[in-house]
């Protein structure tokens, strides 16, 4: 890879993370998950990892690989600069999130990928095709196939024995014998990392004086870069201590701006250029709901010590099933029954939409969500981008012009109450 | 057929919609018919095409007899004509549902599917609207979100199609085949038994019989017809009882027997030999294989689902049961099947290489209709088959209207001049000929 390429690659990722740090500096406990951005991200660092197990995208339930015996390495993309490495690969029309998987993957001074068994989740179809391109170069990859129709009488059914499948080839990988005992125990280290993140999320909802925007996706996509998910579920509580004391502590700031609703295609470290925009316009992210979002939502199993290793690989299946607002779907209802029950939940009082550049499922979804804001009465903003920053400019007054039309519903809103 | 009030302005709409569909359609047969060479047994293929596309007729089935809507060659028709339907191919190449569609799924969908999403929309098309079923094999992205979009307009039933193609796959793929079973009954009446089974494969099987016969004779002789006349032929078994599409393909090789007999071809010239490959080529968006034709080139075959690949591979149960009768079927559906929505796909390599050989290839035309990802991202591995063979590639992007035809004119001629430069000069043995 040329210099000037890692140089710009290390640059996208101390940018977003100097940027985060500077405004979330004031949070002692904060410095955890920066730093476990940063380990995924830093060349120097990445070369020295040798992940048995990797995951493209995070469609998966990660406690049965865990189960299995190893700590998923997932990749999720990001990087404008990652993409950059597989611009031969892939058509034009690929998705940034695909091209900078692919390119993660295609980075000769990156992680020694030679003993790692892939698993990919065939979730669109960058995905499919990917998965063809790694099996062409000679890699280790096991497809699972996400049954597209909840609605399909059997398809809970198919998506638990893909899971047993999963399992079976990460055990075979590992050699690892899978026992209910480690099922039950990985179900439970998600579990309680799923509590700590709901937690975090209701600490941190609508006060960006706490916590910014930023600083509160990467902690999220922090759970995909540890490789340990006990300490971070640790250091999360940790964080949330903080953010609860600091909450009785400061009243709230910033409560004259706007609430928002971020959703669409998921916003990946580094690329938080959407996040920040919205920040810098004066707008308040109170939730965001994509892909990686929804992992707070899956409740508890309570895996009883009687039930059997299959039993509880498809309790964690059927559960990551009934969660997952992948656009692997037909109709994505859970991702459907969370914008509704956020919309319940919190004053939301408009929605940016954010759209990547060829994920155009997200796309096809946009118009029974829009139904349903329109029911509500909320404004809809479709954002589209790719991970260039040339177009910041041109979403910043789109954006400003938004943030102007809901600034005045709220005062119009103010005056018909008086 | 679709009862609901119009208002005038929507009327106005439709009928506006089905006169332009309707022009497009009949010009697009009308220079069908017009290219050289067209065996005089071919009229009732063109037939079908005009009945369905110009005068907007429903397919021709009896009374009480109910369509099928398929959006894939992975769903077999023979459970269909087992359950007492007719099965009938509702990707469509309409330019101007297209055009309704445009408004309807988002800017970077197919547009296949928008030109599915427009004619749903405007609903003047009897053979969408009269279907009692439509089926959505799970091919893509798009795909599968129409899937989502139709289910909130008309009956859907999804198959899930595997990834991979290994024993467990098919496994599955039968089960997905005798659930798609169960609503077909549901939703005719009728059971569908062993002899019923039976029945429609020996109907679909004298179909394929005689398109193995036409492939034969196709590659025994270069030149002997073109490839846009064939396109016509297989794109009006969409809309025709297979057995009666066997007939009628019968008496097209009757014809072209005689025509080897008389070693009588379409042109007399060496024309370069084109292979086109890629996205689906479906009537009216026929304008990549006129337009080959018309700059002097011949389309000796095609790789495309609308084409050969959906229907030449026979279905081949060697249990007899019934059991074994749908295990057959979902092996035929997948197996030889180089749809790009697997996963690994070195088959379509293998399959491109064998069709290079068997009819003499000289060049490969690879259409990728604007936003078929999967097709696409095909291209890079296929190039680089094909380049160790010596065998000129193009990639040509295209979308449903006429806008790119100038821009694909230059690039085809331009490829067909490429192979005829590595070609040595053809020497005159006979009289020129104005028509090849």
């Amino acid at each position: 890879m040329p210099e000037r390429m890692t140089m710009s690659y290390e640059s996208e990722i101390r940018d977003t993370l100097d940027r985060i740090g500077r405004e979330n500096g004031h949070i002692r406990s904060f410095s955890y998950f920066t730093a476990c951005a940063w380990q995924w991200f830093d060349p120097e660092q990445r070369k020295t990892v040798k992940p048995a197990v990797a995951v493209l995208g995070p469609g998966v339930p990660g406690e049965l690989i865990l189960a299995a015996g190893a700590a998923p390495y997932y990749i999720l993309g990001g990087s404008l600069k990652s993409g950059a490495w597989s611009e031969d690969l892939v058509p034009r029309d690929t998705d940034p999130v695909s091209r900078s998987v692919l390119g993660f993957l295609q980075d000769p001074e990156g992680p020694d990928y030679s003993g790692t068994l892939f698993i990919v989740p065939v979730t669109s179809d960058s995905m499919r095709k990917t998965a063809y391109l790694l099996r062409e170069q000679g890699r280790n990859v096991h497809i699972v196939d996400v049954p597209p129709q909840r609605s399909d009488f059997f398809a809970r059914e198919k998506w638990q024995a893909q899971m047993i499948a999963m399992t079976e080839a990460v055990s075979r990988h590992t050699r690892t014998r899978v026992t209910a005992a480690r099922v039950r125990s990985a179900i439970e280290t998600a579990d309680c990392a799923a509590k700590a993140l709901r937690e975090f999320l209701s600490a941190s909802c609508g006060r960006e004086d706490l916590i910014t925007g930023g600083a509160r996706l990467l902690v999220q996509n922090s759970y995909y870069y540890t490789g340990d998910l006990s300490r971070w579920t640790a250091e999360l509580r940790r964080l949330n201590e903080e953010l609860r004391s600091r909450r009785k502590r400061f009243v709230p700031g910033g409560g004259s701006r706007p609430g928002i609703l971020l959703m669409g295609s998921p916003v990946y470290f580094p690329n938080y250029k959407i996040p920040f925009l919205i920040q810098d316009i004066g707008l308040n992210v109170l939730r965001n709901i994509d892909v990686t979002t929804l992992k707070d939502q899956i409740r508890p199993v309570l895996p009883g010590k009687r039930r059997s290793r299959d039993t509880l690989i498809r309790m964690a299946a059927d559960r990551w099933y009934d969660q997952d607002g992948s656009p692997a779907y037909a109709a994505n209802d859970a991702l459907y029954r969370s914008v509704v029950r956020c919309l319940k939940q919190d004053r939301i009082e408009g929605v940016v939409y954010h759209v990547l550049k060829g994920q155009i499922e997200y796309d096809f979804e946009l118009e029974r969500l829009e139904a349903l804001f329109d029911r509500y009465g909320i404004p809809v903003f479709r954002l589209e981008t790719d991970y260039q920053y040339q177009d910041v400019e041109q979403l910043r007054i789109r954006m400003e012009a938004f943030s102007e039309m809901l600034h005045q519903n709220r005062y119009r809103e103010e005056r018909m109450a008086q | 057929m679709n009862t609901q009030t119009v208002s005038p302005r929507e009327q106005r709409q439709k009928d506006r919609f089905i006169s332009k569909a309707s022009q497009t359609a009949a010009k697009y047969l009308r220079r069908m018919e017009e290219l050289s060479g067209a065996p005089e047994s071919m009229v009732p293929f063109f037939r079908v095409l005009r009945d369905i596309y110009v005068d907007g007729k429903d397919v021709s089935r009896e009374d009480g007899v109910k369509t099928v809507g398929t959006y894939c060659v992975m769903a077999p028709h023979e459970l269909i004509y087992a359950a007492g339907a007719i099965p009938v191919k509702l990707c469509s190449g309409s330019y101007t549902a297209f055009s309704i569609g445009d408004d309807l799924a988002p800017r970077d969908a197919c547009p296949l599917v928008k030109a599915v999403a427009g004619f749903q929309q405007i609903g003047v098309m009897p053979l969408y609207d009269n279907c009692a079923l439509m089926v959505l094999p799970i091919t893509c992205d798009c795909k599968k979100k129409l899937a989502g979009y139709l289910a909130e307009r008309c009956e859907v039933c999804t198959l899930q199609i595997p990834v991979s193609k290994e024993d467990e796959d098919i496994e599955q793929y039968v089960r997905e085949l005798y659930q798609f079973l169960g609503v077909l009954e549901e939703t005719t009446g009728n059971r569908v038994t062993y002899d019923s089974l039976a029945d429609a494969m020996k109907k679909t099987g004298y179909a394929q019989f005689e398109l193995s016969r036409f492939l034969r004779l196709k590659k025994s002789l270069p030149y002997l017809l073109r490839g846009t006349h064939i396109m016509a032929m297989m794109n009006a078994a969409s809309y025709m009882p297979a057995d009666e599409w066997g007939r009628q393909l019968h008496l097209v090789n009757r014809e072209l027997e005689q025509r080897i007999s008389r070693n009588e071809t379409v042109t007399r010239r060496q024309l370069p030999r084109i292979l086109l490959t890629g996205s689906p080529i479906i009537f009216p968006n026929i304008k990549i294989p006129l337009l080959i034709e018309e700059m002097c080139g011949i389309l000796a075959a095609d790789e495309t689902c609308m084409g050969e690949r959906g229907m030449s591979d026979p279905v081949v149960p060697v249990d007899q049961s019934f059991d074994g009768l749908m295990r057959s079927l979902a092996i035929r559906a997948t197996r030889p099947c180089s749809c790009p929505t697997f996963a690994d796909n070195r088959q379509r390599i293998f399959r491109l290489k064998q069709m290079i050989r068997d009819y003499q290839i000289e060049g490969v035309i690879y259409h990728v209709l604007r936003g078929c990802l999967v097709y696409d991202f095909e291209y890079r591995q296929i190039e680089e088959a094909l380049g160790e063979l010596g065998i000129p590639v193009i990639r040509l992007e295209s979308d449903y209207n006429e806008e790119d035809v100038e821009q694909l004119r230059i690039r085809i001629e331009a490829f067909i001049e490429l192979i005829k430069l590595k070609k040595p000069p053809e020497v005159r043995r006979t009289e020129r000929d104005y028509y090849g």
